[in-house]
């Protein structure tokens, strides 16, 4: 009995951790993951452990001092660290957030176009399907929806399994580096590996979860249950991650098949793997795209309202909260825009958005270790000695890699 | 210390401080705040010199403004100061707060503070909420403001009022508005006067000023009587006459009651001829008693009037009268004969005569009956309205149930009401 009382109390604290780990997997990280697979096979398989382990240390971090403080990061940004901060980090948030948007929508009319519907079409009823969602639902509504479509994401663990892969070296590049000198040396190596962290790790989840879990209002006596939620989401996103990347090192990279594009890999998986690969890819992809495209213009939405001090939330309605849904309509309209105007600048933005997102990192992950180390903040809920330097080597390396990545994004290295 | 003028926080913060010979005492860090009346002032300044806080009492500064700030005393003079006090910091406890209205709702975030002179003193005026106040802190007001004119727009000041938001403590989370979110002219009038209460005189005055005629009306009978006083003395003569027309007369004669003899008599002359011999005649009566408590403005017809023509009288008339649910039948010595209620009259066949549908057995008072006798009544036999009849049967007026519902509530409910 005691087991059925606690499985219940974890369903109704679970949410918040599950689906922002999950929906990391957007259609930019679904992208690295088939590019990876594609081009190195299980060559990069070892960086999923360590991205784990860091994304549990940052996520759970981030849930703690939103149990802990109800209230979201983006309103401790602003109360600790004064308005200059706030500011501007708002509007690098701001663009960074908006080019994920764009490249979430346009993974979805990517998929909706290989699925055979006009992305004229798509497009507006992906945009207006969400906007309803989110301006009329409820949050444990909505909570429940991106629930739900969260298991869409096993469709990629069964095609792991239907592509057949040989397991042995599957499990032996899992977990052991099997780099060869020349590999250490290709660029495209190392620019791919730190990309798996950089959609692995992004500020938006970080600034989604916190508020998420406010919103929900998650009591202190849940909090076990709340870090059972965020360690679940962050092990299912990177078991996904690793089955992407099965799929197209099984099929794709034997044929030397190379790809730029997660639908393209739904393509080239049509002639090789059959109809329902193909299938699972673009629907799949299609799903998380627009699941990302709920919650990237929301960690927006959230972001700014907390730092300016406007009411916020998903339960709150138009009138109650204006500035709130302003934002997550306009940036919905404004991205949906982007992919329908035909050569408006979306690699552009995506580079964009990817160098701020870079930029921004540091200071999020610096922030939110210095704010959940505030006494006054988390009275006796800090890290522990240990935690701190699990932390800070965590935040250390992110920081190098990914700063790596926006050095390599202006003087591309030769490869 | 002289201070003159306006000042925002923001303007201070990272100053240098001068001593008397010119030199660097160090830079500012925080303002300590204290409870002043009317407004929270400035107690000391926290100075950052070395690395190290010291405390400025704000009588040994000599110049204070946003360009120069110099004090009276020498480093060596200085008290160390530790920052995890109790003491109210403008810096650490007061800006980028979060403001939530009376209802918990956000609003909007503390941007910035500003200051004004009052006798000498720095007192906490209002707080910025506005674009304006974030342009500031990040030193680029200027900017925004030509940024602005380019589009040939201004930058709105958009500051709260100090009186409009809770009393501070220390380390608080959060700061609360004395009203709700919506626009003051949202509110209703009982909540304007709940919230003219909390404020001083001469802002109450400012405040009614803005307010249409027919709110203003409606808040001040809400208000408590000294309180009327206060702002009606405050207003200039034709305003308040304006307002006190729109009042109804009992309500209108207690106002006057409470002022001077010839503060009222001048905005009596204001006032038309007809309201003003009604409100004089109600400024008769002793306060507590029937006769003050009653209005003279209640629907009359005579007996014989038919119930057609009582309503289509009764049209006209209801727009008027401030309570339509009783019809009084009066006769031509305008002797009370009975009332007919607004359901009896609507009820009734047209071609009636009005004296046949009348209550003849009504429940009358004095114009001397003491206050809570007419509450008893009133309460006891569950009336909208109670007629004034004297010795000789005239009818003087009515009173009304909300005229004696303040009398009729226990103690806390009325405690209760303020806070609703």
């Amino acid at each position: 009995m005691k087991l059925w009382k606690n499985i219940l109390f974890f369903l109704s604290v679970m949410g918040p951790g599950i689906i922002t780990a999950n929906i990391d997997n957007d259609a930019s990280g679904i992208t690295t993951y088939s590019v990876a697979g594609a081009r190195f096979g299980y060559g990069l398989l070892w960086t999923l452990l360590p991205t784990t382990i860091a994304l549990v240390v940052i996520q759970e971090t981030i849930a703690r001092m939103g149990v802990i403080t109800g209230k979201g990061l983006s309103d401790l940004i602003r109360e600790n660290f004064g308005v200059k901060m706030a500011f501007f980090m708002m509007l690098g948030l701001f663009v960074a957030n908006f080019g994920n948007t764009v490249a979430n929508l346009a993974g979805w009319a990517a998929s909706m176009e290989i699925l055979g519907f006009s992305k004229f079409v798509m497009v507006p009823v992906g945009a207006i399907s969400i906007w309803i969602l989110v301006t009329r639902g409820s949050y444990r509504f909505v909570e429940k929806i991106l629930l739900f479509a969260c298991l869409l994401y096993f469709g990629y663990v069964i095609s792991g399994f239907m592509a057949k892969p040989d397991w042995g070296p599957v499990m032996k590049n899992a977990f052991i580096p099997q780099m060869r000198m020349q590999e250490l040396w290709n660029a495209e190596y190392v620019v791919l590996s730190i990309a798996i962290i950089g959609t692995t790790i992004t500020p938006w989840m970080q600034f989604y979860l916190q508020s998420s879990i406010a919103e929900k209002g998650i009591k202190k006596e849940q909090y076990k249950a709340s870090r059972l939620d965020v360690i679940i989401g962050c092990f299912i996103t990177d078991i996904v991650s690793f089955f992407i990347i099965v799929t197209c090192g099984a099929l794709l990279f034997p044929h030397g098949i190379r790809i730029n594009e997660a639908s393209e890999a739904a393509i080239a998986l049509k002639p090789l793997a059959g109809e329902y690969a193909y299938l699972v890819f673009s629907v799949c992809l299609a799903n998380a795209s627009l699941l990302g495209a709920i919650i990237v213009p929301l960690a927006t939405a959230y972001y700014v309202c907390e730092a300016m001090g406007w009411e916020a939330g998903i339960n709150k309605t138009f009138k109650e909260a204006p500035q709130f849904m302003w934002i997550y309509t306009m940036t919905i309209v404004l991205a949906s825009l982007v992919i329908l105007i035909p050569g408006a600048p979306l690699v552009f933005l995506m580079v964009l958005s990817a160098v701020i997102n870079g930029l921004l990192l540091p200071f999020v992950l610096v922030f939110a270790l210095l704010l959940v180390n505030n006494r006054k903040l988390m009275g006796e809920y800090t890290n522990s000695r240990t935690y701190n330097y699990i932390s800070w080597a965590t935040i250390i390396t992110i920081i190098i890699l990914t700063s790596f990545l926006v050095v390599t994004t202006f003087i591309p290295l030769n490869g | 210390m002289p201070f003159f003028g306006e000042v925002f926080s923001s303007e201070i913060i990272k100053k240098t401080v001068l001593d008397p010979k010119g030199e660097d005492l160090g830079r500012v860090r925080d303002l300590v705040i204290i409870k002043g009346d009317p407004l929270p002032k400035v107690s000391a300044l926290i100075i950052e010199r070395k690395k190290k806080s010291y405390y400025l009492p704000w009588h040994d500064l000599n110049i204070f403004n946003k360009k120069i700030i110099s004090s009276r005393v020498y480093a060596e003079s200085l008290k160390s100061y530790e920052m995890i006090g109790d003491d109210l910091l403008i810096l650490r406890d007061i800006l980028d707060k979060q403001i939530v209205d009376a209802n918990g709702a956000k609003v909007v975030r503390v941007n910035d503070i500003k200051l004004e002179g009052y006798h000498n003193e720095a007192v906490l005026i209002a707080v910025d909420v506005g674009m304006r106040g974030i342009l500031r802190r990040l030193g680029m007001e200027r900017g925004g403001e030509d940024l602005a004119k380019l589009f040939k727009k201004s930058l709105p000041f958009n500051l709260i009022s100090w009186d409009y938001l809770q009393p501070l403590e220390p380390k608080l989370t959060e700061i609360s508005l004395t009203i709700p979110r919506q626009m003051l002219s949202e509110l209703h009038p009982a909540d304007i006067a709940d919230i003219i209460s909390s404020v001083s005189q001469k802002d109450g005055a400012t405040f009614f000023n803005n307010l249409d005629i027919e709110t203003a009306a409606e808040a001040l009978s809400e208000l408590k009587p000294e309180m009327q006083a206060d702002i009606i003395s405050a207003m200039d003569t034709e305003k308040a006459a304006d307002i006190i027309e729109e009042m109804p007369p009992d309500e209108a004669a207690d106002v006057l009651s409470d002022l001077t003899t010839e503060r009222a008599k001048e905005i009596l002359e204001h006032i038309e001829k007809e309201e003003a011999e009604d409100i004089q005649e109600l400024l008769g009566h002793e306060e507590d008693t029937a006769g003050g408590l009653m209005t003279t403005d209640f629907i009359a017809y005579p007996p014989d009037m038919t119930v057609m023509e009582a309503t289509e009288k009764f049209k006209t008339d209801a727009r008027e009268a401030e309570n339509v649910y009783y019809i009084y039948l009066v006769d031509k010595e305008e002797k009370l004969r009975g009332v007919a209620s607004l359901r009896e009259l609507l009820l009734a066949e047209n071609d009636c005569h009005l004296a046949d549908i009348m209550e003849t057995n009504l429940k009358t008072v004095a114009p001397g009956e003491d206050e809570m006798v007419v509450a008893g009544i009133i309460s006891k036999y569950n009336l909208l309205a109670l007629p004034v009849v004297d010795e000789n049967g005239y009818m003087h007026g009515i009173i009304t149930v909300d005229d004696i519902i303040d009398l009729l509530l226990p103690p806390e409910a009325k405690k209760k009401r303020r806070r609703v």
